[in-house]
């Protein structure tokens, strides 16, 4: 009980500083059956930065990230070679724990998904051995990560009102403070505002600048002008493989690529 | 002249459909108003709460009442947390598509064993073989059996019916399969399978054959002291005073009898639907 209140204190996950936080993909090959979906994919995703990763529908974007926390594993006919490395270690190792390795690397999804319960229950949801908690750690934990979602100020009143009667944009930063609520290292983002409004899928690109500082950030997007709003890092991939990658401002600048320049400026890709 | 032809094929189709729809309602209400009709000169406090005498002619239906009911629950109890597992195996465990199909198959199989088989075989496995004799408990593993494809049915159907996306959220949130199964699958596919666990409850209430030789008594019988004795039940109870139909008291109560049988059934039947709603609601709060 002690331990568990101890680790509580503990707000930052990067600096528990057991292993980098980033991420490094070489030679990543990926089927579904016979379709060949990420062709010799060799990426570096680094650490409190905001990794974007781009590129028209199909080439590979969310599969790419799917690979770095394993949830691939279950959809049928996937099948990989090469390597995902994170902290150093090769997550598609057989040896590597996927249900240990997802409270790690976690994850929002394109649409929100909130459980049918209460507010505070949803952030709580995956948090381990729950029943240990006091109430007041309960708490605790449900204002800080609510606090780190930008959403307490607006739910504060309302803990036990049922997730489902957010707006959308709300269930998508209570999905967001869930997956924090898990603490893990690395979180990553598929499309996560493509469903929201203009005005919520703002509030996530301001969310995600501030995440940065605790949370090695990969963002999934088809939104070219909100990867240059927001990519620290821009990788570029089309066809399943990686066109390009380096610094966003360099890429959006001077790519060194022209499928790149085409599809930064114009969102058309003829490879 | 297209459009003519057009219209009245529909207007035929529409006539026949309503047909269909209104004789079936009509065979249902004029069953349910003679058995309501005849029934209800036996219904009184003394018929529902006192044993039966001579045979059955005389007295009340208290036992037999209560020996369905037993009968019925503790077939559910044993029926419901099987008929949960195996639709949680054949959604999230079971991967072949092939598998899947063939269980499919099987589950539809066992629903189509005639009724006397069931009772046949648990005649022969449990009162013979196994040497249980005539048991409630033997009567209710049997009526378990012929609830389970309703329930799996019921319950698969729940589960397979809870969106990708909440599985996807709650592995991305580190849960092993085990935790999802508890946290998401259960709660929200819980309402589809007690559905199912009354609508094979409605069915199983009213079954005769399968638990006439090896679950019932016709008379002398009333709180069984073991899981191993007889209970009497209304449906044994409605053809025992069935056969003494030159009996008018007998007659009468026999009406009595099916129309208590019939309200089990109905209310089942309806606490099925409820659930359904109800449960549905709840779940998705």
């Amino acid at each position: 009980m002690s331990r568990q209140r101890a680790s509580l204190k503990v707000i930052h996950p990067s600096s528990e500083a057991d292993g980098d936080p980033s991420i490094v993909a070489r030679g990543l090959n990926v089927w579904f059956g016979d379709m060949h979906v990420l062709r010799d994919v060799d990426v570096t995703l680094h650490p409190h930065r905001i990794n974007c990763i781009v590129g028209p529908s199909g080439s590979g974007k969310s599969t790419l990230i799917r690979s770095v926390n394993r949830m691939n594993d279950d959809l049928e006919g996937f099948t990989c070679t090469g390597n995902v490395r994170v902290g150093g270690r090769d997550v598609l190792d057989d040896g590597t724990d996927a249900v240990r390795l997802r409270t790690e690397v976690g994850m929002v999804f394109q649409k929100p998904c909130v459980f049918p319960r209460s507010i505070a229950e949803n952030v709580l949801f995956g948090v381990q051995d729950q029943q240990r908690l006091s109430r007041e750690e309960r708490s605790t934990l449900v204002e800080e990560n609510l606090r780190a979602a930008s959403l307490w100020r607006e739910v504060k009143h309302r803990l036990d009102a049922p997730a489902g009667s957010l707006s959308i944009g709300q269930q998508q930063r209570l999905c967001i403070a869930r997956t924090l609520a898990v603490r893990p290292r690395i979180v990553l983002l598929d499309e996560p505002t493509s469903s929201l409004d203009p005005v919520s899928g703002r509030a996530i690109e301001e969310l995600m600048g501030e995440l940065k500082k605790k949370y090695t950030i990969v963002l999934v997007t088809h939104d070219i002008r909100q990867a240059w709003r927001v990519a620290d890092h821009l990788i570029f991939l089309c066809d399943g493989r990686v066109i390009e990658q380096g610094p966003a401002d360099q890429l959006f600048r001077s790519p060194a690529h022209e499928e790149t320049r085409q599809y930064l400026s114009e969102s058309y890709c003829a490879c | 002249m297209k459009r003519i032809s057009r219209h009245w094929i529909n207007r035929c189709f529409v006539f026949a459909a309503w047909t269909a729809a209104g004789l079936c309602g009509l065979l249902l209400a004029g069953l349910l108003a003679a058995i309501t009709w005849k029934g209800m000169g036996a219904m009184n406090p003394e018929f529902l709460l006192t044993r039966a005498r001579d045979f059955g002619s005389a007295g009340g239906i208290f036992y037999q009442l209560a020996g369905s009911l037993l009968l019925v629950v503790a077939a559910a109890l044993l029926c419901f947390p099987v008929a949960v597992g195996t639709a949680l195996f054949k959604s999230e465990y079971l991967r072949s598509k092939r598998l899947k199909h063939l269980s499919t198959l099987l589950v539809y199989g066992l629903n189509g064993v005639p009724s006397i088989i069931f009772g046949i075989f648990g005649l022969i496995f449990f009162v013979n073989v196994l040497d249980t004799g005539v048991s409630w408990f033997v009567g209710s593993v049997i009526l378990a059996m012929m609830m389970l494809p309703t329930v799996v049915q019921a319950a698969y159907q729940a589960i397979e019916s809870i969106p990708t996306m909440y599985r996807e959220s709650a592995r991305a949130l580190g849960l092993s399969k085990w935790q999802i199964v508890v946290k998401v699958l259960l709660p929200q596919g819980l309402g589809g399978a007690i559905t199912g666990l009354f609508l094979g409850l409605a069915r199983a209430v009213g079954e005769t054959a399968p638990i006439m030789f090896i679950a019932t008594a016709f008379s002398g019988v009333d709180v069984p002291g073991s899981l191993f004795e007889p209970v009497t039940t209304l449906p044994t109870h409605l053809l025992a005073l069935a056969q003494q139909a030159t009996d008018p008291q007998a007659l009468q109560n026999a009406w009595g009898t099916g129309l208590v049988l019939m309200g089990l059934v109905t209310c089942f039947s309806v606490l099925g639907l409820v659930s359904r709603t109800k449960l549905r609601r709840f779940s998705q709060r």
